[in-house]
């Protein structure tokens, strides 16, 4: 069998399994929410105060800038998991058996990932259509105007997506949750730095390459002025001034250009296959404790011989009866296990920060570190069942709704309080009760949050995007309607504790739903 | 101490019913379970363990419907499910620690029980081991081990001794008979030797219905004067198959002897005394002719 056969299969197999998935439904849904919003004029393109007609060009190249500037982060976390699942379902250890090559493998999954990104791409390209049509501003639709914003400025940025996904998942300590970590940065800095650099360095996204060429468009009707690239929501549109933009100037050097970001993207995809294991079981991540004793190394599973008839002991006291502090001991200790030393120092180092550093520092440093330290510790909560196939063992144990989720959450609770608590012992200290309040609205809402998305989507890569996401634009870039810990102490503590009671209860919904959805 | 099935059936999407008008009186003792993969056997399982609900009928825990009131089931119940996980990062004692924490049990109880266990499923010596670094037997070792956590009055248990070596097999079996003498141990598995040494009573199931439901000795008085042994040559063995039910071969210098479980004897073929593995055979056979005669 040829090797292009054999990737067109790895292809076809993976994108089948993937798109008869419920979730595949949720990620065209994203896209369509995307497009949508785009639609209905949500999100919009201005140059300075400049912005185009609604025609075929305009609407296809905003469309296709909206991709890039926000499908790029969620498509990542959307496609991170085709090699997981052949990782879990054992159909990995049988691909691995086969004379496929690792290269092939890593292009394959490469391949699947852009054919699930295309797949948006495609619904976008949809409610582009439709968007040009609610605006009503030019009623002809051109092909080439409208699509080509998605061919050569969303595609490659999809194509080097979907490889550097399948470079995370191949590198051992980017495959969990701190890879989605580490991905949330690099795309800030894919994203910001050849913004930053007027293009001097290359831009993936394109931004800058539209922004000179619709610039020059807006000088050459408006006069030359500094004017800023806007994408976002905008109210002010009776401010508009408005020019017809005849569409970016395909030159081939810049087609060029932009296609090479495909050879990038195949690229990374043969480092992928330098770091890929080859679903190697010898090569996970558990770690065995290392034997005290040197000499011979004693055979593992060579176990000691018993007697033929064994016995149990009757047990002296009652299971079953509530004993919350236990459950919530264990349950604080599984999400604990495993963190090495240096995440408790750094931990320690936070709770010190909060109780010394400056009070201006405390409040929009100290504490937004605090509370993004311990991400990897929330992400598992409510899921951990799913991900390990735990979840038959715990539901059938009495209670699973009432205390052992509850003792979840406060475990989620406890850790944020500890990590946070030199900020709060400071807020006190200072008679700062109204901070003490949005930090403690927000030492619920963060693991209730976490327990929410756990729960219904069965993965801590839902929470890790969200919460990354949200602890950016609202903390860490003040903006006070997303600031659920105080940060810009012009949060709104109700309202986040209002959406905490929602959270908490749509984990215990979702668990409900969980323990009898046959 | 009692468990009873009335009517107890279970639709999937896609209108298929992966269970089908089940009913059962059970006390304490071993039921053994048999059918088929795909009979609807892990179906009646996780009803019986409150991780699904009955589509329609009624299970009842010592008088109390495990749909309405499911937690005093629970507080009773050991569960050992056909596939299950382990946490990897957590070493066996901390995960019993943590399963006896979810299960209600106190942590001093829990200590000493753990530690019994532990010999009980032969882990004592890789206690102190990351669990992700098990094999697959260890593992389900340790699936039993939680699954006695509690001292369960009701156990129930799905292909326990899938992955084990035949020694821990015989060990395990032996146990599940003498855990049968006070509380009632239900043990589903396709393995009839499993069934054969520890069950006093053995529900055969197909096609999501109980075919039957009798004690090991009614079973086999049911096959009595209906199995055969008969020495075929070796290339008749293919048609012989397709007229005879045939239930295991050995090839010898002879020739293959092969044990038939039919009404009349092959030609040639000498009576012998049926085993467990016939008897499930025949109602297997018996219910898919009726099935066959009924469409």
């Amino acid at each position: 069998m040829s090797n292009l056969r054999v990737l067109w299969h790895l292809i076809r197999a993976d994108f089948l399994e993937r798109v008869r998935r419920y979730g595949f439904l949720m990620t065209l849904l994203l896209a369509a929410g995307l497009g949508y919003l785009v639609s209905v004029g949500g999100i919009k393109l201005w140059i300075g105060t400049a912005r185009g007609v609604y025609d075929s060009a305009w609407v296809g190249t905003l469309t296709a800038m909206v991709v890039n500037s926000f499908l790029s982060l969620a498509g990542f976390y959307v496609v991170k998991n085709a090699v997981e699942r052949d990782r879990q379902t054992g159909v990995g250890q049988i691909l691995a058996s086969t004379p496929m090559s690792k290269p092939l493998y890593t292009l394959g999954k490469t391949a699947s990932n852009l054919a699930v990104l295309g797949a948006m791409l495609g619904v976008l390209a949809v409610f582009a259509v439709v968007t040009q049509w609610v605006a009503a501003e030019d009623p002809s639709i051109h092909l080439w105007p409208l699509l080509s914003p998605f061919l050569l400025l969303a595609l490659p940025v999809m194509a080097l997506v979907a490889a550097l996904t399948v470079l995370f998942e191949t590198i051992p300590w980017l495959r969990g949750g701190l890879g989605n970590v580490a991905w949330f940065f690099l795309w800030t800095a894919l994203m910001s730095i050849p913004v930053a650099n007027e293009g001097k360095t290359p831009d993936l996204i394109g931004m800058t390459l539209v922004a000179q060429d619709m610039e020059a468009e807006v000088d050459a009707r408006f006069g030359d002025a500094d004017r800023g690239f806007t994408l976002g929501h905008i109210s002010n549109e009776e401010e508009a001034q408005v020019f017809r933009w005849q569409g970016m100037n395909w030159t081939p050097e810049l087609v060029l250009g932009r296609l090479s970001w495909f050879g990038l993207a195949v690229g990374i995809s043969l480092i992928a296959a330098l770091f890929f294991d080859r679903f190697d079981p010898a090569k996970g991540r558990v770690r065995v404790p290392k034997r005290k004793r040197k000499g011979k190394e004693k055979e593992e599973t060579a176990l000691p011989a018993l007697p033929e008839h064994v016995t149990l002991t009757p047990l002296a006291v009652t299971a079953g009866a509530f004993r919350f502090p236990g459950v919530l001991a264990a349950e604080l200790r599984l999400a604990l296990k495993g963190q090495p030393w240096w995440w408790y120092a750094a931990a320690l180092g936070l709770i010190i920060a909060g109780l010394t550093a400056p009070v201006g520092g405390v409040r929009q440093i100290v504490l937004p570190l605090a509370w993004i330290w311990p991400l990897l510790v929330w992400s598992p909560m409510g899921n951990r069942e799913s991900r390990f196939g735990t979840g038959e063992l715990l539901f059938s144990a009495p209670h699973p709704v009432g205390r052992q989720l509850p003792a979840v959450w406060m475990a989620g609770v406890l850790v944020a309080a500890v990590v946070g608590g030199g900020v709060a012992a400071r807020y006190l200290i200072g008679g700062d009760f109204a901070a003490l309040a949005s930090w403690t609205v927000g030492a619920l809402f963060i693991p209730s949050l976490a327990l929410a998305l756990g729960v219904w989507s069965g993965s801590s890569k839902l929470f890790e995007a969200v919460y990354l996401f949200l602890w950016y634009i609202g903390p860490m870039n003040r903006t006070p309607e997303l600031d659920y810990l105080g940060a810009t102490g012009r949060g709104q503590p109700l309202v986040w504790l209002a959406a905490t009671a929602l959270l908490a209860a749509a984990a215990a919904a979702g668990r409900r739903w969980q323990l009898y959805r046959d | 101490m009692k468990l009873t099935i009335e009517g107890v059936g279970k639709r999937y999407r896609g209108d298929f019913w992966g269970l089908r008008g089940f009913s059962l009186d059970l006390g304490p003792g071993v039921l053994g379970l048999l059918g088929p993969n795909g009979a609807g056997k892990s179906t009646l399982m996780r009803i019986l363990a409150t991780i699904t609900r009955p589509t329609e009928g009624r299970a009842a825990w010592d008088g109390a419907d495990i749909v309405a009131q499911p937690d005093r089931l629970r507080a009773a119940l050991g569960y050992l499910p056909q596939d299950f996980g382990v946490y990897p990062n957590l070493n066996a004692v901390e995960f019993l620690e943590y399963m006896a924490a979810v299960k209600g049990l106190p942590a001093r109880a829990a200590r000493g029980r753990i530690d019994e266990l532990l010999t009980l499923v032969n882990l004592t010596e890789a206690r102190k081991r990351p669990l992700g670094g098990y094999s697959g037997g260890m593992r389900q070792r340790i699936g039993i081990a939680q699954a006695l956590l509690n001292d369960p009055r009701l156990l129930i248990v799905d292909e326990p001794t899938m992955g084990l070596d035949p020694e821990e097999r015989v060990r395990f079996r032996n146990l599940l008979s003498e855990l049968g003498g006070e509380r009632i141990v239900i043990l589903s598995t396709h393995i009839v030797s499993d069934v054969e040494a520890t069950a006093n009573g053995i529900a055969i199931v197909d096609g999501g219905r109980l075919l039957t439901y009798a004690a090991p000795e009614d079973l086999l008085r049911q096959v009595e004067g209906r199995v055969w042994g008969w020495v075929l040559p070796s290339g008749d063995l293919p048609a012989a198959r397709e007229r005879w039910k045939i239930s295991s071969t050995v090839r010898r210098a002879d020739g293959v002897h092969a044990r038939v479980v039919s009404e009349m004897p092959p030609p040639g073929a000498k009576p012998l005394a049926p085993s467990l593995e016939d008897a499930y055979l025949h109602v297997l056979e018996a219910h898919r002719i009726e099935r066959k005669a009924a469409a």
